[in-house]
């Protein structure tokens, strides 16, 4: 079930608490389809920064600035459960 | 030089960040030095210090922004907004290209450094958060005040040890005349109450020890001074032009009208002796302003509190103003909250114009056995009634940097 029906999966979840944890940005920002740069004013350091952070939580192999291909919340959502995150 | 006006104030210090309050702290010489509280500093040489401890009251930067930022930056920010309230300046009325920032500071941003590089050793290169980069570095108080506001005129950042802010504002001032920028917020911060920070100032042997008396233990110009003490703060000030000033009718603290700077060349740490070069700066700042030694009422001093800092700098001032050198109060006021280093300018200016405006001189504390080489008067302890129409401040940094800077009443 995607970010889109509203109804937000565990994976979903999980990385809304650590944009919380890390960025400040409260869960209910993160509307459906929210850009990281222009909906959630993310820069590219952050973007680093919750790179790490995704990669150690979910203990998947994230390469450097492989994290920049992804464009919105729902990209690295989708990017993580490619990868077997749960 | 052509007249440049100030005409906003914005302090954060350990003597308050409110004007009033932190003028009256000044002027009736209560100390904020204190033992160091931050981390463990017990086995330092020298562990006392001034602290900011009202900055979270006075602060709307966002808690997702002071994650990215040292507090040198946080400092910057709250004085540059106080700063531009103070001077009733609404920027989004401003032309933002043609708005200037000048700052200094001695050190950058350790606190945020410091505890980064600790993780890259212990954890590797994915425990430092990227931010370190950008946090760290002397100019990102800069960078920071001027993402916050959008300003995108000529800006610069002085290193120059204790002489950043003075130097930051002298060159402000000179950019205005060449009518680079509109208007520039200038000054300095300074955030050296950090374990690594702390360590480099110690080593540089110009700390006082005596640490069991942190209220007087930075003294000025005494036979037993044995060094100053440091403290954390931040001075912005806004400076215009005279034509943009009468434009917006704007109050004007006071005017800076001279700025002399030069180098001693002589010791990685301490000042010439002999005093000579600092003599020179105060002759180019007052040549700048075209003023007679004897037209001087008041000089705010660099103050050191070291054996050589002191008799120099008293020399210099006996080799400019002759016998007119012991009719002028000398005033080293910032022994009240420690020595600012790379701020300590920006806060002498603004101790300064709140000195003309109350027409008071504010006292040298903890100056109670007079050195025989120090014979000016010092406005030992207590301060002093007086009209000033024309300042003078000195502020030197580490190794012989001397910068003077000469302010005139309105």
């Amino acid at each position: 079930m995607s970010i889109d029906n509203k109804t937000s999966t565990d994976l979903e979840n999980k990385v809304k608490d650590i944009f919380q944890k890390v960025l400040d940005i409260k869960p209910e920002e993160i509307v459906p389809g929210a850009k990281l740069d222009e909906s959630l004013g993310i820069d590219s350091t952050e973007l680093v920064e919750i790179s790490v952070v995704l990669k150690k939580t979910f203990n998947v192999p994230l390469a450097d600035n492989e994290i920049k291909k992804s464009h919105s919340f729902n990209d690295i959502v989708a990017m993580l459960k490619s990868k077997g995150a749960n | 030089m052509e007249k440049i006006a100030i005409t906003g104030l914005g302090i954060v210090s350990p003597s308050g960040l409110d004007k009033r309050k932190f003028w009256a702290n000044v002027s009736h010489g209560r100390s904020a030095v204190e033992k160091i509280t931050r981390f463990d500093a017990s086995l330092y040489a020298s562990h006392i210090a001034g602290h900011v401890h009202e900055l979270d009251a006075y602060s709307n930067v966002s808690s997702r922004l002071l994650k990215k930022i040292d507090l040198f930056s946080h400092m910057a920010l709250v004085a540059s907004e106080l700063s531009l309230q103070d001077a009733k300046i609404d920027l989004t009325k401003e032309n933002l290209e043609r708005v200037g920032i000048f700052m200094g500071n001695a050190i950058g941003g350790w606190l945020y450094a410091e505890t980064e590089l600790r993780d890259l050793y212990l954890e590797g290169r994915e425990g430092v958060s990227p931010f370190m980069a950008s946090a760290w570095f002397p100019a990102a108080p800069q960078g920071q005040v001027s993402i916050h506001y959008g300003i995108k005129g000529y800006s610069k950042t002085i290193v120059s040890d204790r002489a950043s802010s003075l130097m930051a504002i002298g060159y402000a001032a000179k950019n205005l005349i060449r009518d680079r920028n509109d208007f520039i917020l200038a000054g300095g911060m300074e955030a050296p109450v950090t374990p690594y920070a702390l360590l480099c100032c110690n080593t540089s042997g110009m700390l006082t020890h005596n640490n069991a008396n942190p209220h007087t233990a930075y003294k000025p110009f005494d036979k037993n001074r044995d060094g100053f003490a440091i403290a954390e703060g931040a001075g912005i000030l806004i400076l215009e032009g005279q034509d943009r000033v009468k434009k917006r009718n704007a109050h004007v603290y006071a005017n800076i009208i001279g700025f002399g700077t030069t180098t001693d060349a002589v010791n990685r740490i301490e000042p010439a002796v002999d005093g000579v070069q600092l003599a020179k700066a105060i002759r180019m700042a007052l040549d700048d302003a075209q003023l007679d030694p004897s037209q001087i009422d008041y000089i705010c001093a660099d103050g050191a509190a070291t054996q050589i800092g002191d008799v120099s700098e008293t020399r210099a001032i006996k080799q400019v103003f002759n016998s007119h050198s012991k009719k002028i109060p000398v005033t080293a006021p910032k022994a009240v909250f420690g020595n600012m280093l790379g701020a300590c300018g920006a806060l002498d200016v603004a101790m300064t114009i709140l000195a003309m405006e109350h027409s008071m001189v504010p006292p040298t504390i903890n100056l109670t056995t007079p050195d025989p080489e120090c014979d000016l008067d010092y406005c030992a302890n207590k301060a002093q009634s007086k009209n000033i129409k024309n300042a003078l401040i000195i502020n030197r940094g580490r190794g012989g940097i001397n910068a003077v800077l000469v302010l005139q009443k309105t």
